[in-house]
């Protein structure tokens, strides 16, 4: 039997690898070898090509980290530390849309889970740092939230609301990395249902009445701990009548 | 629905935005372009074991990248030769049940070169060894342009027509096609593209057709995805 199939949305934009610096279409290792551990098999959805018909071959979808969404989908104007990707916008939005009108198992990551906040007709914080009056939230440019010496940074407690997706999948509490400057004001039609204690950031949005339409504001897959990926693919692998293959 | 067409990809540390040498998977975007432009669907198939994908695939493009491992065609490595193991077991796996199931493959580059592996043939691992000469690629990031020649009445002479111009960059080269036929050849002798008429559409060529979207070759394939 196959392994679920989940779309990633990925990266389209000039990078630089070996000798070449090049446009290319794009993904961080972490979220392929996260959907492979727990038995899906990734693909990637780069953001160049318009159409919503690749979602009738996937059984699950997630959305991945990147830039800021434009405010301009929710009708605000744009804060100067907002960088915005009008490609992936314009065709992750798009996706979302049609994913959730298909009820397609999905995951939101950071900026994916954004993504389901500006389509539920939400909205953002565009700078966190202006709203909570810290940075802990957001590591160093370019290092790893979990490495060593960024513990200071990029590391928070996170809580759950009983009754919830989120507190069935994690418990009352755990601890997760961070790596954003921008959060989720009104999650529109999801529900919040995970916070960063601290502050009262929003970490997770959900909305119980979809097979599974979760969005996490960390980045699970750069940890070991990818409960949230592992849900996905059993939705998916439900959805599809399948099962995960977990890798040995 | 357009026809599903997946595209290999490479796994290489990339540097972009805030990040430096983050081990990425990706594939330079003329790839996908000229599946798009062509009228096909695009998802980029990172390395992995699982070949079930091909359930859903209706064609593939096998992608350029390093040189194949010369384990998988019988030698010892050459001392300019540059591998990815994990990538080349990946896609061996993928091309053998690809071409079980006859599931439509454009072969590019490397991707010519895995299909005349998986069909018993060999490379020479530096072609300026063997022929004397950098016109197939001839300096970085330069791309040598050749007029090929095609054998009459093959299927790459049918999809090419009159313009025989090709953009090659690669350094190693196909030394024996193996079960595939040789249906087009560089100036110098070189093999070009290889076919296999037994199955419905298995192509390969040593050059680049995704740099100009050339949609006679991205066309055929996806035509033949289709059906």
């Amino acid at each position: 039997m196959r392994r679920p199939l989940i779309g990633m949305t990925a990266y389209a934009q000039q990078v630089q690898y070996n000798s070449n610096d090049l446009v290319a279409g794009m993904l961080p290792m972490t979220y392929v070898r996260a959907v492979h551990a727990v038995g899906g098999r990734a693909v990637l959805i780069t953001p160049d090509d318009p159409g919503t018909d690749v979602l009738d071959s996937l059984d699950g979808i997630v959305f991945c980290g990147g830039n800021d969404i434009d405010p301009a989908y929710w009708g605000a104007e744009r804060h100067p530390e907002t960088e915005v990707d009008k490609e992936r916008d314009e065709s992750e939005i798009m996706l979302m849309r049609a994913a959730l009108e298909a009820d397609l198992p999905l995951l939101g990551v950071c900026r994916g889970m954004q993504v389901m906040a500006v389509v539920g007709g939400g909205s953002l914080h565009q700078h966190l740092p202006d709203v909570i009056g810290h940075e802990r939230h957001r590591a160093a440019a370019g290092t790893d939230p979990l490495a060593a010496d960024a513990s200071a940074y990029g590391r928070h407690d996170l809580i759950t609301e009983p009754g919830s997706i989120a507190r069935d999948l994690l418990g009352s509490h755990t601890v997760v990395n961070s790596f954003h400057h921008q959060a989720v004001d009104d999650p529109g039609s999801f529900t919040a249902t995970g916070w960063c204690p601290d502050d009262r950031v929003i970490e997770i949005i959900e909305d119980p009445s979809y097979a599974y339409a979760l969005g996490v504001q960390w980045h699970p897959e750069r940890t070991r701990d990818l409960r949230v990926f592992a849900a996905l693919v059993e939705a998916a692998a439900k959805r599809s009548g399948l099962k995960p293959a977990f890798a040995a | 629905m357009r026809p599903i067409i997946g595209i290999t990809t490479y796994v290489e540390p990339a540097t972009w935005g805030v990040w430096r040498d983050l081990p990425t998977t990706l594939v330079p975007h003329d790839y996908t372009e000229a599946v798009t432009q062509a009228g096909g669907r695009p998802v980029l198939i990172p390395p992995h074991d699982d070949t079930d994908v091909l359930d859903v695939l209706d064609g593939l493009v096998l992608t350029g990248g390093p040189d194949l491992t010369p384990e998988l065609y019988g030698a010892e490595p050459g001392p300019l030769t540059v591998t990815h193991p994990d990538r080349d077991r990946a896609e061996m796996l993928l091309v053998r049940r690809a071409l079980d199931r006859d599931v439509p493959l454009l072969g590019i580059c490397r991707g010519m070169q895995l299909l005349v592996a998986a069909a018993g043939g060999s490379l020479h691992q530096h072609l300026p060894d063997v022929l004397g000469h950098e016109k197939h690629r001839p300096a970085p990031g330069v791309y040598g342009e050749h007029d090929a020649s095609f054998v009459p009445g093959s299927r790459i002479a049918g999809l090419m027509g009159d313009d025989l111009a090709i953009r090659c960059f690669h350094h190693q080269g196909v030394a024996d096609a193996g079960k595939l036929t040789v249906t087009g050849r560089a100036e110098d002798g070189l093999a070009e593209a290889v076919e296999d008429p037994d199955r419905r559409f298995v192509l390969g060529v040593q050059w680049h057709p995704e740099v100009v979207r050339d949609e006679r070759l991205f066309g055929a394939l996806i035509e033949a995805a289709r059906q």
